[in-house]
């Protein structure tokens, strides 16, 4: 498979002068008083995997079903293409969804229902077959082609939504939950799948999702939402590292917080004193702050070390009590009770298939981390 | 059941019966079969069998008007005179093949159109609000709390010749001269659908109501028109309640008596009306039960038909 490889080919956000697909402008959605969509903005561009992610009641279903054409909007405009997309009919949308419930035809067999579409585009019955085996043939259908929806298992059901949905060759897929109703396993299988039918295709995907390793795994970036409103936008690198509020920081990942006030705030660097962290948190790059000021630390368990014995430096360590390790094989999080009373996560890679001398319960650890390990939040 | 096993111990009296129908080589499952076979064995095979019989008699004056079909000989004989003149008389007659005809064509055409008022009522509220549903049900249901009868007459009373709808009309100057509405066929359909349509609305709301709108947006989704939607989602998902209701309102009519006596005219002829005439104007019993047997046949062969069909549809949409 031939990929590009110039970054703005790849990521056409990073350009200025890129032209989006899709342009969601100052678009509102009420329910009766009740503000399910906030005035959200948001560019997508061609061959995208977007996805949305949220809590539920976070809006972005309901931004979903608007792309759809399902929900009219309050205020703002949706374009699709270039073409204003407020007076038309989902049936007339160069759009289609793949549903969170499959919305599979029960009284359809698995080859109508993909062929669902394409009928109503009028197309000659030969080239309708063509189609329906290529894509029963991309999905690994070929064998269930005559089945009905209720003969089939989640994984099966979830292919025939999914072979429906591309059956009409879309410029944008929604797709609502689209793992949600398959196991652990399945999932994990079906999220490369998806990824490869997309690159594959080319076609655009926005995907609804409310499980952020989905979300990690799946998107060129990630819109997360809550109370109807974006919290942030970003690649998934840059919302796990660089999460612009304690919501997005607490949403996506696991993280330790410590409150504190600044104490020193020069260009090259700030220091934060937290009573929380129990130490001074020093900060190796200049942030957009004020002395005095009471702002937030959040360092991710995996950028912490622990060590017995107390490292170098006069910052970034703190001491704390083992209370809890969990192992789960490829790591262990260990569960500290700082001298502050503060409770932090700290993760550690197990490299080693047996160590005689590893930290345990009940032992009193240093815990340090790198200047620049964690990201300071203001809000 | 072996005898072995601990019993726990039941009430007394139904410990005594439940004993006393093992003791007779029944379980408890046998037993609750047992009462509703018995019900239709005595309430509806055996006057079956009685008006099959009658059916095979001839007739004759006096008490009860029909002669007995078993006769002891004095030299002891059997002789059973089974008569099939009655069954014979329906065919040569053209009056019953022309009332069992009349009886389907109305009852049909009112299925229809029961049907097509129905559907979009029962559209209406199994998509209105789920706390607005049981309130509109009610409304559809109301009407029975009064008579039917009282119903009928209420129909009269519009339909008539100085009837409320033709007052009206010719108050507002719409026409001079009042209508003939009262009497007509077209009274037998107002009365049969009026009827009868509750009993098409609940079956086909009980079907819509299961109906996923996401089928909907699913369909509107990969470019179907509201109308093809309807056509290819909606119209195939809910046939199991068309069947149901067109059975529910069919079968009846076709029987209906009251309906075509009090609304219809003279030559409203269904077959409800000639089985009351020849029973009561001609006292006429064997020709009678002749009438109700082929009814019951002609009856029977849509009941299976539909419920053939209704059968595949669910074993197919399952």
């Amino acid at each position: 498979m031939k990929k590009p490889q110039i970054a703005a080919d790849t990521r056409p956000w990073r350009d200025v002068d890129a032209k989006p697909f899709v342009r969601i402008a100052n678009v509102t959605k009420t329910f009766g008083d009740v503000y399910a969509v906030d005035d959200v903005s948001l560019d997508i561009y061609k061959g995208e995997l977007f996805c949305l992610l949220g809590g539920s009641g976070s809006g972005k279903s309901t931004l979903l079903r608007m792309l759809a054409g399902f929900e009219t909007i309050t205020s703002g405009t949706i374009e699709i293409d270039g073409q204003d997309m407020a007076n038309v009919p989902p049936y007339e949308r160069p759009v289609n969804m793949m549903f969170q419930s499959y919305a599979l035809f029960p009284h359809m067999s698995v080859e109508n229902n993909i062929a669902y579409g394409l009928k109503r585009e009028g197309l000659p019955k030969g080239e309708i077959a063509d189609r329906v085996a290529e894509l029963l043939k991309l999905t690994r259908l070929e064998n269930f082609k005559a089945r009905k929806p209720h003969q089939l298992s989640g994984g099966q059901r979830q292919r025939v939504a999914l072979a429906r949905a591309l059956a009409k060759r879309p410029k944008l897929l929604l797709l609502d939950e689209p793992l949600g109703a398959l196991d652990k396993k399945l999932r994990e299988d079906t999220q490369y799948e998806l990824v490869k039918i997309q690159e594959t295709l080319g076609v655009t995907f926005v995907v609804v999702t409310h499980d952020q390793e989905e979300a990690m795994s799946l998107a060129t970036r990630i819109g997360v939402m809550t109370d109807g409103k974006i919290a942030q936008i970003g690649e998934p690198q840059e919302i796990y590292e660089f999460p612009n509020s304690r919501f997005v920081a607490g949403f996506v990942g696991s993280v330790n917080m410590f409150e504190g006030t600044v104490t020193e705030d020069e260009d090259d660097h700030i220091r934060i004193a937290s009573q929380e962290a129990g130490c001074d948190i020093y900060v190796g790059h200049g942030v957009d702050c004020a002395p005095e000021q009471i702002l937030w630390y959040a360092v991710r368990p995996e950028k912490m070390v622990l060590s017995r014995e107390r490292p170098e430096g006069d910052a970034n360590i703190t001491h704390g009590f083992v209370q809890d390790v969990a192992y789960l094989g490829d790591m262990s999080v260990f569960r500290i009770l700082l001298d502050s009373g503060k409770r932090v996560h700290v993760t550690q890679t197990n490299s080693s298939r047996y160590d005689p001398d590893a930290i345990s319960w009940d032992e009193k650890v240093y815990i340090s981390w790198a200047s620049d390990a964690g990201a300071v939040l203001t809000s | 059941m072996s005898t072995g096993v601990v019993q726990p111990r039941p009430g007394r009296i139904w410990g005594f019966i439940a004993n006393a129908l093992r003791r007779m080589g029944l379980s408890g499952r046998t037993a609750i079969i047992l009462a509703p076979t018995l019900w239709l064995v005595i309430f509806f095979l055996i006057p079956l069998i009685v008006v099959f019989k009658i059916a095979l008699s001839a007739f004759a004056m006096g008490r009860p008007p029909y002669l007995p079909m078993f006769e002891w000989g004095a030299d002891e004989s059997l002789t059973i005179t089974l008569h099939f003149s009655n069954f014979l008389f329906l065919v040569r007659d053209s009056l019953y093949a022309n009332a069992y005809i009349n009886s389907v064509r109305i009852a049909a055409i009112s299925t229809i159109i029961a049907l097509v008022i129905a559907y979009p009522m029962a559209w209406f509220i199994a998509r209105s609000e789920e706390k607005h549903r049981n309130l509109l049900l009610m409304l559809v249901i109301l009407p029975f709390w009064t008579s039917f009868l009282l119903r009928v007459y209420a129909w009269m009373g519009f339909l008539g010749r100085n009837g409320i709808i033709n007052n009206t009309l010719m108050g507002l100057g719409i026409i001079d001269e009042p209508l003939v509405m009262l009497q007509t066929e077209g009274a037998v359909f107002v009365g049969i659908v009026y009827t009868y349509l509750p009993f098409m609305v609940l079956p086909l709301y009980t079907a819509l109501v299961k109906l996923d709108q996401s089928l909907i947006e699913a369909s509107a989704d990969l470019g179907a028109r509201p109308f093809v939607t309807f056509l290819t989602v909606i119209l195939p998902l809910s046939l199991p309640g068309i069947i149901a209701g067109s059975m529910l309102v069919f079968i009846p009519a076709i029987g209906e008596f009251v309906i075509p006596s009090l609304l219809g005219g003279a030559d409203t002829l269904m077959i409800g009306r000639v089985l009351w005439d020849e029973f009561f104007a001609n006292r006429d019993w064997p020709v009678a039960s002749a009438v109700a047997i082929v009814m019951l046949i002609i009856l029977i062969i849509p009941i299976m038909l539909l419920s053939i069909a209704q059968n595949a549809v669910v074993e197919k949409n399952q």
